[in-house]
């Protein structure tokens, strides 16, 4: 089954700058996938579009075979709470502790307390902060703060997990470490779509490469490496 | 953030309402004043029954007359004299001097030039048995135009404080939308729903004006009060009008309390929904 699905999709922003082209691409259930390519290659736009933060100018994109093209703004919601998000700048809130971080994302969607109780703490285990449920993010590291990012995105079990560019601030070690943990969600089914331009980590870990230049799909490689 | 807003629309609401409270008395008074407009019609003393019978048969058959009463000359005396109780005036007064009089009371006020004329004949004389025909006027029909121009006065100045109390909330939202920003990017990250993210500003905007509005009603209450009943005396005793329409019968004020306090909640979570559409995107 299809969980990601591209189908001629395009993007055009306002100021007539084009993205994304004519661009087809299927990501499998439980697939781990790279998207690469310089900045500005439509990478964040490719994530954008799944999320529906933005609109697509053509084509027809699916989402766990549901085409998500004429979602009426009311089921945006729900497409969201089935795709987790993890960015280069982690979003955490300043003024709550991990544990209320990773909370508020169950929180937010009405789950009961006793639920959050539970599953709060096993997700920040998964990701290797079950000590610092009361720290705050500025008493974290950076590779800590990006673990509580993952934490509050993989709370709520959603069956694809993307991730925009979530080692661009982190050195080398740190990095691996967060492969880790991603490589660990998807061994568990989970979808995971990783953009970035990290070339030793993409290297080192063998998975599919898609590579974007310029809007365009110029490679798709099934154990790719990023390339020259 | 939150006690500036509430301040400020309070104060907005309470000169919204003061001006309500003004036109609407003026239109009290008025309305007063209308039904208080009558003619008399001041007879010859040495007029004759039969003369005096027909004039009074003609008034009365005439489609403006609501009421028309007979004074005599007697009951005129006695009238005054209950006015008049003590004064040193009374002691002056030998025999009766008072005319007998038909006080006319109009179905519709505006007619009384209309009917004033039919008691003068071709060369503007009074008609035979009638001495004088007494009206207030001039000062009806100032009335008229000074409530026409204080009511649009009031209309706009209610029109543009009601506006600026439309952005004032809007923009503590604004200010309020910004200072959670990353809150709700969050939210809507994770998929919080539309309504989730919007209800808590919807909920602020409502609490600053039905909040502003309540003080405002307790302001009006006091301090208006106060100044209208003032204003109205002073009214009343330039016009030498008795009784004076709206602080007397309570109802119409409280009504105006009720329609500001609703009107303030309301502009709350307008300005606020206003405020969300505009800053707060799927």
């Amino acid at each position: 089954m299809n969980m990601i699905e591209f189908r001629n999709v395009s993007k055009v922003y306002d100021n007539d700058t084009v993205a994304l082209k004519n661009i087809n691409l299927m990501v499998r259930k439980g697939e781990f996938l790279f998207l690469v390519g310089p900045s500005g290659s439509g990478k964040s736009t490719f994530i954008k579009l799944v999320i529906k933060e933005i609109d697509e100018s053509d084509g027809n994109i699916y989402i766990a075979g549901r085409n998500i093209c004429n979602l009426k703004i009311n089921r945006i919601p729900q497409l969201r709470r089935n795709v987790g998000c993890v960015f280069q700048d982690y979003k955490l809130l300043p003024q709550k502790t991990i544990f209320e971080n990773v909370a508020f994302a169950l929180e937010v969607i009405g789950r009961p307390s006793y639920e959050i109780k539970v599953q709060v703490p096993q997700v920040l285990k998964l990701v290797g902060l079950h000590g610092k449920l009361n720290s705050y993010p500025h008493q974290l590291s950076g590779g800590e703060q990006q673990r509580v990012s993952i934490a509050r995105a993989f709370v709520n079990r959603p069956p694809i997990l993307l991730a925009d560019e979530p080692t661009g601030n982190l050195d080398p070690g740190t990095s691996e470490g967060i492969m880790k943990i991603l490589s660990r969600i998807n061994l568990i089914g989970t979808t995971v779509l990783m953009a970035t331009h990290d070339r030793n980590i993409v290297n080192s870990m063998r998975r599919r490469v898609v590579e974007l230049e310029e809007g365009e799909i110029i490679r798709d490689q099934k154990r790719g490496v990023y390339g020259d | 953030m939150g006690f500036t807003a509430i301040t400020t629309v309070a104060i907005t609401l309470f000169i919204v309402g003061f001006f309500t409270i003004i036109v609407y008395d003026i239109q009290g008074i008025i309305n007063s004043v209308k039904s208080q407009v009558e003619l008399a019609v001041y007879l010859d003393d040495n007029i004759s029954d039969e003369l005096k019978a027909y004039i009074e048969n003609e008034i009365t058959n005439w489609e403006e007359t609501e009421k028309a009463e007979y004074v005599s000359k007697d009951q005129a005396l006695e009238r005054f004299k209950e006015k008049n109780e003590g004064s040193d005036i009374l002691k002056e007064i030998q025999g009766n001097p008072l005319p007998a009089s038909f006080e006319i009371t109009l179905k519709d006020p505006e007619k009384i030039d209309q009917v004033a004329l039919r008691f003068l004949d071709k060369d503007g004389n009074y008609i035979e048995g009638v001495n004088d025909v007494i009206y207030g006027r001039s000062y009806v029909n100032t009335l008229f135009s000074i409530t026409a121009i204080v009511g649009s006065i009031a209309f706009l100045i209610i029109i543009v404080l009601l506006l600026a109390t439309v952005v004032l909330i809007f923009n503590t939202i604004r200010l309020s939308i910004y200072a959670r920003r990353k809150e709700i990017e969050v939210m809507k990250l994770v998929g919080a729903t539309n309504w989730f993210v919007r209800t808590p500003f919807l909920f602020e905007g409502f609490f600053e004006g039905f909040i502003g509005s309540v003080v405002s009603v307790i302001l009006l209450y006091f301090l208006g009060n106060f100044l209208l009943i003032r204003g109205e005396r002073v009214i009343a005793d330039t016009m030498r009008i008795k009784e004076l329409a709206i602080l007397g019968s309570g109802n119409i004020v409280l009504y105006v309390y009720i329609a500001i306090v609703v009107l303030g909640g309301f502009i709350g979570i307008m300005s606020s929904g206003i405020a969300l559409r505009r800053y707060i995107k799927i």
